[in-house]
């Protein structure tokens, strides 16, 4: 089908284009010159008066997975205040608000214009679950990322030194279980957790089992990263996350990193939740100054925000013994702990966000002040950690604050009045343009997720992934609730050349590719020699074959590997 | 005539496994199936030899079953395999949990002149449907002549929920010849599936089965599925979870309900984990740290064979070396095979773990219980336990449906998850759910993530909607709710209590199954499939939640096609005649 999207104020930051009325061309699924579009022909779609951007891109929420699983089977009453019907034909039935079913994921994300989601963690022995899921989400496009950390194979090369090998290990991993980019959370604790430890673990506490610190994970894997030439950089949920005082952390992980090399080198991820001063939760105070003031003077790093919104959330994390702790701080008594042999844990519990609560209110703050006071937006994402924050139905709100002062500034009035003293956030009178919005929920994800050259963008070749919003960038753009409904109900959604949301409503389903990285950067003598190690201790650490291990192509139902560094 | 009154438990067994995969319309099946193990003790107070037969009468029904001395002692407790014979005696009450009550039944036994009835006849008398066995056996299907060996390794058996994948099958001329490492009853399985198979589809015309063309049989099925108000689509269990997607896709289609065999084996865990949480882990980190195993309700050595050796009690792991390293409990109403083994066995009065548990929570946390026995057990081995468990490095319950059929049910569940929860502010503590068939976990976690729900999922406006007291197999069927049904994968008239099974009998129904079981002879269609993780490749779910790829070994019977082709086949005419 060939499309002409005529007239539309057009955001496309990665080519430079900053509202300017233009007309877009799709063809055969991807983006092409108008003038190359035959108008008699094509499906003309007026847009005068309205938004395009590329399709939005979401680095960062739990989509899918065995931990997303446990959290809908922990969460019926989740399921049973929201449900979408089947049409026969057009569109597939689901329930859920902070734990939706695959159904809902796809569509509400193509209702706000989103078209590429990465689910951000996912252990290795369990990323067979993963690709299930993922292939069932209609529209989107996905990937995941493997967790590392606590990977007896990393820890084990990482503390012999044998740099290169866990490189080789990492290029096999990734390949064996289809995943796309490394994910490390809270470096080593489900390690620690096995033993029932790890809670507060710091970036120099050792791991006794072997012999490694935080802070050497890290670095070994930052190193292997680049060795690997991957298309991401480290994606890392840092240490002591949602403790008191643990901002000083977060500072030390991206200062461990400096020297690492050219260009981004560590993502640090949900930064809100590792961005605390104080010594206490009653103490709670922002430190999101001190992490904004370290990112703009250093350019090795980028993070997402990680925004909590008030409500319901479902926390869930591979940070295992932080959720243990969180279990006890809530009234909500609700725990689902996991552990995943050889590689990770996690842990599930339900919260609820509280206009009324101090440390609550503090945390919004934070969120905000990270995305308002890192000047490169290039280089900050606004996400909820979707659920942990709140659902990622929620981004329409969010970029609301984002735009406006006046929208911060009526939440302000709703909330505890402590927060406004311990946070900078009422003196910040930064708002984003549009063109802003364009680059932080768009391009400058698919270029931190390295897909820049198909994934963010409407430039010929791009994929044809659009969101046309009804929105009119002088006026509309002021006021917070025409942002949120343009934001909320897309009026067209246009994923790989086919009109999926019309009227903000789902026209059709169609399912997406799901990304995976093989990177030839290392010679074939290491792979296979690493390879034969890995399976000799394979027998020994899992209870499974090596064989078995390893996810075919064919399971997955549009791979689409992305072959980097040969 | 003397008469004892005893409390019945009915479970599996591994003879009951084997002759099931074998065929469920052989003789042999009813001799191994139609028993009940009583202890020499009760066995010598009704003056019964063994092998004699005995007549059960519990509130619900009678039946004549033959008594076999028991291996284990258990005076007062009286045990038979699931069978369709028992199922007449068990009350389709589920008490709002869908979880119909298979143990601890107040039961009285007496001598009988009487002899214990045939499958045939048992389905006349309690359905009311006359049934030639003789001409609806399977045939075994030969291979081919001759051809090459071939050894498949890291074959992932297709049987229990311990979905053991070292498994090597040695086929020759596309048949499987030998099998190495797995079971008694995945070996029994892989051998035995050529022999009594289904090979054409069949549908009912004036009462008599006739056979007729795939096209017909999916005709017929696709026309009782879209002229039914409202369709049970149930089984799902021993099938892929690409079969599982189609069958929700369907029972969405149809505005039906879709259940899986959950809900009458570990739907109280789940209705437990959504109370209160969990605290899992997956198999190998239980053998590679826990020095302490505990089977509360569960019988590894008779239902999940290869379980002790591969993952729990004498398992090698990476820190504890085996049997030697560990402490090994089991909590049981009787003493189970596994009990001769362990450490410390505590047998618990039947229906009284919620008791045990909730006395074992104030142990851990050392507050004194005033009673000198809990549930049959003296508080101070309670307190032993406790202190057993407190001190474990790291400890592992693996409980049964020994637990989640009791009387108690879901409460009993999250008092036991509480448990766990509990001692992790000791030490670490998991628990897992032996899960029976070889993808019930799999059944569960692909409706979780299409439908939010686990099991019991009504789809009559559109959406999805779960409630066990409404949408599961038993209240559905015994209530009389359902109008028709699809069964894929299973035998619910082989497992379900009485008046559930004979409302099944009064309606529709559609059988999708690679052997012609008891549910078939009451069928109106009945569309023989291939065996998943054999003849088809498919993904499944171990009891820990690893997904793992399921082999294809050898092809199917000509002409027999899978679960996923005929459900694709099913929703494709069902969408033609509802006009979609």
């Amino acid at each position: 089908m060939e499309i002409l999207i005529k007239g539309g104020y057009v955001f496309d930051p990665i080519n430079g284009v900053k509202g300017e009325k233009l007309d877009i061309g799709v063809k055969d699924g991807k983006i092409v010159e108008a003038s190359k579009i035959d108008e008699r022909s094509a499906k003309v779609i007026d847009a005068s008066g309205k938004v395009v951007m590329p399709g939005g891109v979401d680095l960062h929420s739990h989509i899918a997975g065995a931990k997303v699983n446990v959290g809908r089977l922990l969460r019926p009453e989740d399921h049973y205040i929201s449900f979408i019907k089947a049409i026969t034909g057009v569109k597939r039935s689901g329930t859920g608000k902070t734990t939706p079913t695959v159904a809902p994921i796809g569509y509400k994300y193509a209702r706000m214009g989103w078209t590429t989601v990465i689910e951000p963690a996912s252990p290795p022995l369990k990323t067979r679950h993963t690709h299930e899921e993922l292939n069932d989400i209609p529209i989107l496009d996905k990937a995941c990322f493997p967790l590392v950390d606590s990977n007896w194979f990393v820890l084990d090369y990482l503390s012999k030194g044998e740099v290169e090998k866990c490189a080789a290990f990492i290029a096999w991993l990734l390949d064996a279980i289809k995943g796309y980019a490394l994910k490390l959370v809270d470096p080593g604790v489900a390690e620690l957790w096995s033993l029932g430890k790890g809670y507060g673990l710091d970036l120099d506490d050792e791991i006794p089992s072997f012999g490694i610190t935080p802070r050497e994970i890290i670095t070994g894997l930052c190193k292997v990263n680049r060795m690997l030439k991957l298309p991401h950089s480290i994606h890392v949920h840092c240490n002591r996350l949602g403790i008191p005082g643990n901002y000083t952390t977060t500072l030390e992980t991206m200062k461990a990193l400096e020297g690492m090399g050219d260009g981004i080198v560590i993502h640090v991820t949900h930064a809100q939740f590792n961005s605390y001063k104080g010594d206490n939760w009653p103490a709670l105070r922002s430190g999101a100054p001190e992490i904004a003031d370290y990112v703009n003077s250093h350019d090795h790093v980028s993070v997402d925000i990680g925004q909590i919104m008030f409500g319901g959330a479902t926390t869930m994390t591979a940070d295992a013994p932080f959720e243990f702790a969180l279990f006890h701080m809530t009234p909500i008594k609700k725990w689902a702990g996991s552990e995943v042999e050889v590689e990770s844990a996690s842990g599930i519990v339900p919260f609820k966000y509280k206009k009324r609560s101090v440390v609550n209110a503090v945390q919004w703050c934070i969120g905000l002040e990270l995305a308002l006071l890192i000047k490169d937006p290039w280089r900050v994402i606004p996400t909820t950690d979707h659920p942990n924050g709140g659902p990622f139905t929620r981004y329409p709100r969010l970029i609301s604050w984002l735009m406006s002062k006046k929208a911060r500034e009526e939440v302000f009035e709703k909330i505890n009045k402590t927060a406004k003293r311990r946070s900078v956030l009422p003196d910040i009178d930064r708002e984003y343009s549009l063109y802003e919005i364009a680059i932080v929920t768009r391009a400058a994800p698919a270029k931190l997720l390295g897909l820049e050259e198909r994934k963010g963008h409407l430039g010929e070749g791009a994929d044809a992934d659009i969101a046309i919003y009804d929105l009119d960038p002088a006026e509309g753009a002021k006021d917070p609730e025409k942002i949120v409904k343009a934001f909320k109900y897309a009026y067209c959604t246009i994923k790989d050349g086919e009109i999926v949301v019309m009227n903000g409503k789902i026209a059709k389903t169609t399912y997406g590719r799901t990304f995976y990285v093989k990177s030839k950067a290392l010679g074939e003598d290491l792979m296979k020699e690493v390879e034969e190690e890995v399976k000799q201790r394979f027998k020994e650490w899992y209870t499974i074959q090596f064989s078995n291990y390893i996810i075919d192509e064919s399971e997955i139902r549009y791979p689409e590997p992305i072959v980097v560094g040969g | 005539m003397k008469s004892l009154k005893l409390t019945l438990v009915t479970g599996r067994t591994v003879e009951q496994g084997v002759e099931g995969e074998h065929g469920k319309l052989r003789d042999e099946y009813a001799e191994k199936v139609a028993v009940i193990e009583l202890d020499s003790e009760d066995l010598g107070r009704l003056g019964v030899s063994a092998g004699s037969p005995v007549l059960v009468k519990t509130a619900h029904g009678e039946v004549v079953l033959k008594a076999i001395a028991a291996k284990g002692r258990h005076p007062g407790i009286a045990f038979a395999p699931y069978s369709p014979w028992v199922n007449v005696v068990i009350d389709s009450e589920t008490d709002g949990s869908g979880m119909p009550t298979y143990k601890g039944i107040e039961a009285e036994i007496c001598p009988t002149e009487e002899r214990v009835v045939s499958l045939e006849e048992l389905i006349r008398k309690h359905y009311g449907l006359e049934v030639d066995l003789s001409k609806l056996a399977g045939q075994e299907v030969s291979g081919g002549e001759g051809g090459e060996e071939q050894l498949i390794k890291d074959v992932v058996c297709p049987f229990c929920g311990c979905l053991c994948d070292d498994v090597e099958v040695l086929v020759k001329g596309g048949v499987i010849v030998e099998v190495r490492k797995a079971c008694a009853i995945g070996s029994a399985k892989f051998l035995d599936h050529r022999k009594e198979r289904a090979l054409h589809p069949l549908v009912r015309k004036d009462g008599e089965f006739v056979k007729v063309s795939l096209e017909e049989a999916i005709e017929e099925a696709a026309k009782i599925l879209a002229n039914s108000k409202y369709p049970l689509l149930y089984g799902w269990s021993s099938t892929s979870i690409e079969a599982n997607e189609l069958g929700i896709e369907l029972a969405e289609l149809l505005g039906g309900v879709i259940d899986n065999t959950t809900s009458v084996c570990h739907g109280p865990t789940v209705l437990g984990v959504q109370g209160v949480g969990t605290v899992r882990a997956t198999l190998g980190q239980i053998r590679n740290r826990a020095d302490l195993i505990i089977y509360w309700g569960s019988n590894p050595l008779n239902a999940h064979l290869r379980h002790l050796m591969r993952y729990s009690a004498l398992a090698r792991g990476v820190f504890i070396k085996g049997r030697k390293d560990r402490k090994v409990v089991v909590v049981d109403v009787r003493e189970t095979p596994a009990a001769k083994m362990a450490d410390l066995f505590i047998r618990v009065k039947p229906g009284q773990d919620y008791e045990l548990i909730s006395a074992l929570r104030m142990a851990v946390r050392e507050l004194d219980i005033e009673a000198k026995e809990v549930a049959g057990v003296p508080v101070e081995k309670i307190y032993e336990l406790a202190e057993i468990m407190r001190t474990a490095k790291f400890g592992a319950v693996f409980f049964g449906v020994g637990v989640t059929m009791s009387p108690g049910k879901d409460e009993t569940i999250e008092n036991i998850i509480r448990l766990v929860q509990d001692l992790n502010e000791w030490t670490k503590f998991v628990l897992c759910p032996m899960r029976g068939h070889f993808n019930v976990t799999g059944a569960c976690n692909v409706s979780l993530w299409m439908t939010g729900y686990a099991f019991g999922v009504d789809y009559m406006r559109k959406f999805p909607r779960h409630d066990p007291a409404i949408w599961t197999v038993t209240e559905l069927l015994s209530n009389g709710d359902v109008d028709a049904a699809l069964i894929v994968a299973s035998d619910p008239l082989a497992h379900l209590p009485k008046e559930a099974a004979e409302n099944l009998a009064k309606i529709p129904v559609v059988v999708v199954d690679p052997k012609f079981n008891v549910t078939a002879t009451i069928a109106q269609v009945f569309i023989p499939s291939s065996f998943v993780g054999i003849e088809k490749e498919g993904s499944a779910y171990r009891m820990d939640g690893v997904s793992l790829r399921m082999k294809k070994v050898v092809d199917p019977p000509e002409g027999v096609l899978s679960d996923e082709e005929i459900l694709s086949l099913l929703l494709e005419k069902v969408r033609e005649l509802r006009g979609a």
